[in-house]
């Protein structure tokens, strides 16, 4: 038997030097690690990022930030047909046709909107992820059946669905969550398959086989963690589509029945009647959903960059 | 007695068609009708060009992937005839090493988790305490510092992940190792270290490795019996410095004369036999020796219409090919293979 030349060797433990020096750069980090350190440095995901805080906390912090009820009409009398005040020390961005303060109301909208874009957001993609698991860990009839109802969720135009929904429930804040969820539950569903599928025939799993790991450990502790990081940057680009469905459902009256409940969608629609004369009334909540959206778009599409290995490099 | 020995193993890949009523039109023969023994304490070369089926013939084998006919004794076993939890029983007996080190070991698992994957998945005994230390033992083995424990796969070179995966591999003491280019990802430098670590761990756990490589000088260099595989079937067995010194098969002596020679006299006056064409397609062969289409030694007769089996020719020597002693006798020569002339003129050559 022939031996390989020594020369092939120049220092047989030069490549163990590599790993005996730790270095600040690549230790201890993980995908995601290594993902938020690229975020860092993106302008856009920065952008984004501080459009969501921004959003986040007048949502949150709405009863404290608002200075009246959205609700309330009691300077009715300050308006006059074709003449709302404009932005003055106490109303800081005017009234509208029924005397409420458009700043509350701009600030309640955004509360309303992250409630119906997360919970719709939750509840679609959990079912989402639950289909497209179950298609992509067992595959073969059961993967086809789960497919087959997501192909019929899909044919149900969105629109109608939340119009039927809202006269089967009623014209509720519900119906809007549950329309909206409806819709995406396709996009989680076909997104885990495939990612799911792809990462079956990986050599890893393939090697979690040999070992003796079984079906549910491959399932759950490789393939699942490995096709969720799409999902989640999914996650917070449909958030964004979510809270412009909603915004869109709400202009056509789909949304809560009482008119007090502040919803920039609805201010939309009331803000018509008045779009000649004060076209404020309209563009100001049209650039709440924008720089929302956008913000939520910018994150999702960055991190997408960040965690895909294709845009690595 | 043999470690493994398979039979008749042959796995068919169906083609389907159809959109909604799929048929079967068809099946891509990666695998088609191989018999092979390992002895134990000893390392199968098998080697063989891209698409030829031995990376196939190797999971099979692992079970991996299912055969779709044959029969796999491990230790005389029929594995082929076990459950899905008694194959998984057994898998701690039999591993395998991945030609990517980078695909093979999951992005998300640190050093640590990897290592302790197997343990926890046979429940080995011992708890945490004794897993630990196995799993440090495993890393001394490899010739892996300590602290890589809490790295993850992509924090290492090449080499490394190659030595993890290994570490995986023996991390429950098997018996039966599957290689699958376990070096031809490598730098040529890394490739020695890791291939001198593959005979270190055979001598000291009494390792069986089936190595899957289409390096032949590292299949010289390793292995004890070397089969070569042309689409989807063996077709010449043999010691490995017999193989190399004598090869009987045409496709053998054509694959030997590729082999440069480091010494410019001797390569300047050997003779190369060059094969025309590609490949055939597995999922449409050739009829008759599998060969008989690219074979500077062609006969006008048996060659196309009857399958060759494995025979021994010269002791220890197996050969698929009907006219392996006259080849042997020189008897009968090579054909002058034309090679396709260079053209200029593009136009000229398509009509």
């Amino acid at each position: 038997m022939s031996t390989l030349s020594p020369e092939l060797i120049p220092n047989p433990d030069e490549e163990l030097i590599y790993a005996g020096e730790p270095n600040e750069e690549t230790t201890g980090g993980s995908q995601w690690r290594e993902a938020v350190r690229t975020l860092r440095r993106s302008p856009l995901a920065i952008i984004g990022m501080i459009m969501i805080a921004f959003f986040l906390v007048v949502a949150i912090f709405a009863p404290w930030i608002a200075p009246y009820d959205p609700g309330d009409g009691q300077w009715l009398n300050q308006i006059t047909p074709g003449n709302y005040p404009g932005p003055s020390a106490e109303h800081w961005l005017g009234l509208d046709q029924l005397g409420r303060d458009v700043f509350s109301r701009l600030v309640w909208g955004a509360r309303q909107s992250l409630i119906i874009g997360v919970v719709s957001l939750v509840i679609g993609a959990s079912a989402g992820i639950l289909l497209g698991l179950i298609a992509g860990a067992f595959g073969g009839w059961i993967d086809t059946v789960c497919m087959r109802i997501v192909d019929i969720m899909l044919s149900i135009p969105g629109l109608l669905f939340a119009i039927g929904l809202a006269a089967l429930l009623g014209q509720s804040l519900t119906s809007v969550m549950i329309a909206i969820a409806v819709v995406n539950v396709p996009i989680f569903a076909r997104l885990l398959r495939g990612q799911m599928l792809g990462q079956r025939r990986a050599d890893y799993v393939l090697a979690a086989t040999s070992v003796g790991v079984s079906r549910s450990g491959i399932v759950f502790r490789h393939v699942l963690p490995n096709s969720l990081t799409a999902v989640i940057v999914q996650g917070t680009l449909t958030l964004a589509t979510s809270i412009i469905d909603a915004a869109g459902l709400a202009f056509l009256g789909l949304s809560s029945p009482d008119p007090s409940v502040a919803e920039w969608g609805r201010m939309l629609t009331d803000a018509q009647s008045a779009l000649s004369t004060a076209p404020m009334l309209a563009i100001l909540p049209g650039v709440a959903i924008v720089i929302t959206a956008l913000g939520f778009t910018l994150v999702g599409e960055q991190m997408r960059e960040a965690l895909d290995p294709k845009y690595r490099r | 007695m043999s470690l493994l020995v398979a039979r008749g193993i042959e796995v068919h890949f169906p083609i389907r068609k159809g959109v909604l009523f799929e048929r079967q039109v068809g099946a891509v023969k990666a695998v088609d009708g191989v018999d092979l023994q390992i002895e134990r304490g000893t390392t199968y070369g098998l080697v063989g060009e891209s698409g030829c089926g031995k990376s196939t013939l190797g999971r099979a084998l692992l079970r991996l992937e299912e055969p779709t006919a044959g029969t796999v004794r491990f230790d005389g076993v029929d594995l082929l005839g076990l459950g899905y939890a008694a194959m998984r029983r057994i898998r701690s007996r039999m591993q395998m090493i991945f030609q990517d080190p980078m695909a093979s070991l999951d992005p998300r698992q640190n050093v640590e988790s990897i290592l302790t994957e197997p343990l926890t998945a046979h429940d080995v005994p011992g708890g945490k305490q004794a897993h630990r230390a196995r799993v440090r033992e495993l890393l001394e083995w490899v010739g892996l510092p300590a602290n890589a424990l809490s790295r993850y796969p992509h924090e290492f070179s090449g080499g490394q992940r190659q030595r993890i995966g290994i570490a995986r591999a023996i991390a429950l003491g098997p018996e039966l190792i599957v290689a699958d280019e376990p070096v031809s990802a490598l730098d040529v430098s890394v490739q020695a270290q890791v291939v001198n670590l593959l005979e270190e761990l055979q001598e000291r756990l009494g390792l069986t490795y089936l190595v899957i490589a289409h390096d032949l000088a590292v299949v010289r260099h390793i292995s004890d019996t070397v089969g070569v595989m042309y689409l989807g079937g063996i077709v010449e067995q043999a010691p490995a410095d017999a193989l190399y010194d004598r090869p009987l098969h045409p496709y053998t002596i054509a694959l030997m004369s590729a082999v440069p020679i480091p010494d410019p006299e001797v390569e300047d006056a050997r003779e190369r036999i060059f094969l025309s064409g590609d490949l055939p397609s597995p999922a449409d062969p050739p009829t008759g020796c599998r060969f008989h289409t690219r074979c500077p030694y062609r006969q006008p007769t048996r060659c196309d219409t009857e399958r060759p089996v494995l025979r021994e020719v010269l002791p220890g020597q197996q050969v698929a090919c009907h006219y392996a002693e006259q080849i042997l006798s020189g008897r009968i020569q090579p054909a002058q293979v034309e090679v396709a002339p260079a053209t200029t003129d593009g136009a000229a050559s398509t009509g």
